[in-house]
């Protein structure tokens, strides 16, 4: 029957467009090599006129999620003294690591670090950087000391782009540490 | 599984005719005519046809004829209720000239063709149905899916920001709601609060909202309700029509201009087509005070059909493809806590910008094509076997506010997030033919095939799955009651492929689940009539609730799948009563949704540390949720041409597991219009004016120390509409209409918009709107 046939060939036709396009999702995965990732925070204090280096460092390599952070460290710091201050930004999540601090200062007008210590008089950070607009950036610096004491010193990378204006106003958080701050 | 037959849906159309014929002055009138089947064209075997106020219906034949004798002459209201079919009315004048014709023929008395359309429906008879369409629909022209639902009592939007609305049925949503595409279960990444269904609406002729469970038609997800989104049939054998359709609006500057045009094949019988595109341009999106950065739309969509009829045969192949890219305001990007903070204290954002067009990172992009064949055969014993197939590609890009900052990435300008999800489904449904008239039914596999390819952010995994349902249904009709019940099982099987630690992890998952529906709907008189359904629908966890695990930037939370998750489950009831009078009609309806295994983001006392510094750790985790409200609706003409309509929609959700509230239920709202008819002169016709207030109360059942704002208060919303036809000629005319959204520019913030903590809504609206009929 002609009715049949034009049945037979609209059910083969659709059984092909069906199973044509099956594929397996499996095959396609695989690591992301262009999404970017903070995972290591490092913060280089050099006291001022010897070579004491003292290193403190916040480390989560698988990014976030899945593992906890593996590194947190506590920042001990002498009384009333003044230090050279030097961050390192990191990726380790990806082989080679890949070095953020040089993108960071690449795009240096579009980003400013942040270092607030509490209480305040624990440690005063002043830029000693600036970008291309005469803006600090904070990839180095020098902190002072105060008095013995115990607080806390947040460490705050500001995403700014096109935003910029030497306050931290602007943009978002790429980096918000709160570090255990002991100056004894 | 999920739908079937698709078209089906829409599908009957009568054509009566109405002959009056008196032999003597007395009760010698009579009606006669066919019903027929919209979408096949083919003649309707076993529909009641009766006169309301007579108690005696009578059935169509084999042929689908009827025929009602010994009518006085009168003014009669017709109606024709079918099993698996919308109940519809038309009223039939049987006075004029019966005194003068009752020697003549048969023939010569015929006083005109009455032509009824109703619309076959697969949703349950026994559960509330609304469906916008014609004048009602026309209003909500150029407003995005989610937003053209708005007027539906107990239906409510979730949004981002203004450009982005997902419908919200009785408090449930995205993937508790289901959608029917033009018959095809739509499949998007509908996990996401920020992806809006990806259809436009100016496909459609008729979107009707079925509120309650439903998963024994529809398969799983339709725990909330279902949208049906549907366009109408095609015109077989007719002339050329169309119509143009241009809305501007004041907010945004926006403007969208929509066209179709359809018709048949003059030389070629039996065949029919449309054509159909949109276009949709917006800028930045204006609160009462301030601008909003980057709130910018794009969207250009088109859709083809065509199809054939020849006696029982039917066959329509449709291709539709929807493509927008809208901007995300860039002041909602949170980098941590102490962001979203500061913002909240600011009280308003710290970006400021003017009015632009463009649209600039935070942006997404997403298209949406669907392709589909149905074929229907009508056998002619009147049992109908339906096949449908279809095969939709979503293909979802999200651009992150910051490019990558090394350079030779950034050029490359990729998406920080890829999802192209593939899905093609299969649906065969069985209509038997009708048993002793009265009781009909249907049989009906779907299957579906499922693959996601992700790239960029790691976010969800990609996944292969695949779904098989199978359903049966009955219904037994009488002129008083209707009953039904159906039986559903389904089966899935899910396989999810990610990478963890630079490994490749496989997973395997399977579900089963059945899903039953019972109903009653009881016909008191022409006026009262009362349902009552219970039904079960059920939803497989989804891959991100299954596998998330990392910071959700616009929530500023950390959130965590959990892949040993179970299947949830609703059960609902809902009940409904419905009075109408001529001058006015009241329907009370009333819901308790039970569902078992609900999931949710269940906040965990520690916090999670990231490099963003410490953000509120949420688990995904089950629990029991009971969904109790009441949707009223009534409307009074207390002078002649002038008609208030109240409508109001109440919600109480409980958490019965761990005694407390859930977070993200929409507050109770009152919905009031006063609305004036203008009596139509000349070439003018349908004029109206109406004012409008929306009242939305503060939601105070929140769980404690969830959330980092309470709540907004409760506002007030004003709004104005107007609106004409001017008949041109025969074959022309044009529609007008005003509508100014926001009247007085209120300030306000709704808790259904994850925006809240960010800016104020929309400030006030103003749009103008024309339409341009031709043909038919």
């Amino acid at each position: 029957m002609r009715m049949n046939r034009k049945l037979t060939w609209m059910l083969l036709a659709g059984m092909t467009m069906a199973f044509v396009q099956c594929k397996d999702s499996g095959e396609a995965v695989e690591p992301d090599d262009e999404n970017e990732l903070i995972t290591s925070v490092t913060l280089k204090f050099t006291e001022q006129g010897t070579s004491n280096v003292s290193t403190f460092s916040f480390k989560d390599p698988d990014g976030d999620g899945g593992n906890a952070a593996t590194k947190f460290d506590t920042i001990s710091l002498k009384p009333n003294k003044t230090y050279t201050l030097a961050i390192e930004l990191l990726d380790e999540s990806k082989t080679p690591v890949n070095d953020i601090t040089k993108e960071v200062e690449k795009e240096s007008d579009e980003h400013l670090f942040v270092y607030t210590a509490t209480p305040g008089a624990l440690l005063t950070y002043s830029y000693g950087d600036k970008d291309k607009n005469n803006y600090p950036i904070g990839l180095t610096g020098s902190a002072v000391t105060g008095a013995a004491g115990d607080g806390k010193l947040k460490v705050q990378l500001r995403h700014q782009p096109g935003a910029k204006n030497g306050t931290p106003t602007p943009g978002s958080d790429d980096v918000n540490l709160d570090f255990i701050l002991k100056v004894k | 599984m999920h739908s079937f037959r698709n078209l089906l849906l829409t599908v009957l159309l009568a054509l009566f005719t109405a002959t009056a014929f008196a032999q003597k002055p007395a009760c010698e009138c009579f009606v006669k005519g066919v019903v027929k089947d919209r979408h096949t064209g083919q003649p309707i075997v076993g529909a009641t046809v009766l006169i309301v106020g007579e108690s005696n219906g009578v059935f169509t034949d084999q042929n689908g004829r009827y025929e009602l004798r010994n009518l006085c002459p009168g003014n009669y209201t017709l109606e024709c209720r079918i099993i698996g079919y919308s109940p519809f009315q038309q009223k039939v004048d049987l006075t004029a000239g019966h005194e003068e014709n009752f020697n003549l023929l048969e023939q010569e008395v015929h006083l005109h063709d009455v032509e009824i359309t109703a619309h076959r429906t697969d949703a349950p008879s026994s559960q509330p149905l609304t469906t916008i369409s014609g004048a009602d629909l026309d209003k909500t022209r150029g407003q995005t899916l989610g937003e053209s639902l708005r007027g539906v009592t107990g239906v409510t939007t979730l949004q981002t920001g203004s450009s982005i609305s997902k419908p919200v049925i009785h408090g449930l949503h995205s993937n508790r709601v289901l959608i029917m595409n033009n018959g095809i279960r739509q499949e998007g990444q509908q996990w996401g609060s920020e992806h809006a269904p990806e259809i436009d609406p100016f496909i459609a002729t008729r979107i009707s909202v079925v509120k309650g469970a439903a998963g024994v038609r529809y398969g799983s997800d339709a725990i909330g309700g279902v949208i049906l989104v549907e366009p109408e049939e095609l015109p077989i054998d007719q002339p050329v029509s169309g119509e143009l359709n241009a809305v501007g609006f004041s907010n945004g500057r926006q403007g969208v201009l929509s066209g179709t045009a359809q018709g048949g094949l003059g030389f070629l019988k039996g065949f029919g087509w449309r054509a159909q595109g949109t276009i949709k341009r917006g800028g930045n999106i204006r609160t009462p005070n301030y601008f909003l950065d980057n709130t910018g739309i794009s969207e250009n969509n088109f859709s083809l059909a065509a199809g054939y009829r020849n006696k029982g045969l039917g066959i329509d192949v449709f291709y539709s493809r929807f493509d927008t890219q809208i901007g995300i305001f860039s002041g909602s990007h949170i980098g941590s806590v102490t962001d979203l903070l500061n913002v909240i204290q600011n009280g308003e954002p710290f970006v400021k910008s003017g009015f632009s067009y463009a649209i600039n990172r935070p942006n997404q992009n997403a298209t949406h094509e669907l392709l589909k064949a149905e074929t229907h055969y009508q056998f002619q014993n009147g049992n109908r076997l339906q096949w449908t197939i279809a095969r939709q590609y979503n293909n979802r890009n999200e651009f992150d506010l910051h490019r990558p900052r090394n350079d030779s990435i950034a050029a490359l300008n990729h998406p920080e997030l890829t999802f192209k999800l593939t899905s093609l489904t299969n649906d065969v449904v069985w209509d038997h033919k009708p048993i002793a008239q009265k009781v009909t039914g249907q049989i009906g596999v779907s299957t579906l095939y499922q693959y996601n390819l992700m790239s960029g952010r790691p976010l969800i995994p990609n996944f292969n799955q695949f779904n098989i349902g199978v359903f049966w249904i009955e219904r037994y009709v009488t002129s008083k009651w209707e009953l039904e019940a159906g039986l559903r099982y389904d089966y899935r099987t899910l396989k999810t492929y990610r990478i963890v630690n630079r490994e490749k992890v496989a997973d395997h998952f399977d579900f089963s689940n059945f899903s039953g529906t019972a109903g009653a709907t009881r016909n008191f008189s022409d006026r009262f009539s009362a349902r009552l359904n219970v039904g079960t629908a059920w939803r497989a966890p989804n891959v991100s609730e299954l596998f998330s695990d990392g910071v959700h930037h616009g929530a500023a939370a950390y959130e965590k799948g959990d892949a040993t998750l179970q299947p949830e489950k609703a059960l609902n009831s809902i009940a409904s009563v419905k009075y109408a009078a001529p001058k006015w009609s009241v329907e009370l309806g009333a819901y308790y949704n039970y569902i078992s295994d609900f999931i949710y983001l269940k906040p965990q006392p520690e916090p999670i540390l990231t490099i963003r510094g410490a953000f509120p750790y949420f688990k995904y985790t089950q629990t029991d949720a009971s969904f109790k409200g009441i949707d009223v609706s009534g409307s009074w003409e207390f002078v002649k041409r002038t008609t208030v309509t109240s409508k109001l929609s109440y919600l109480r959700v409980y958490d019965e597991r761990n005694d407390g509230y859930l977070v993200m239920i929409p507050p109770n709202r009152l919905d009031n219009q006063l609305k004036y008819q203008l009596a139509n002169h000349g070439k003018w016709k349908d004029g109206f004016i109406s004012i409008g207030n929306l009242l939305v109360a503060e939601q105070k059942r929140v769980p404690a120390n969830s959330d980092f704002l309470p709540p907004p208060k409760a506002y007030s919303l004003w709004s104005l509409q107007a609106g004409a036809t001017l008949r041109v000629s025969e074959k022309q005319q044009l529609e007008f209409g005003i509508n100014v959204q926001n009247l007085f520019n209120t300030v306000y913030r709704d808790y259904l918009n994850r925006f809240r903590y960010y800016a104020d809504d929309m400030g006030r609206n103003a749009s103008l709107r024309l339409k341009w009929k031709f043909g038919a």
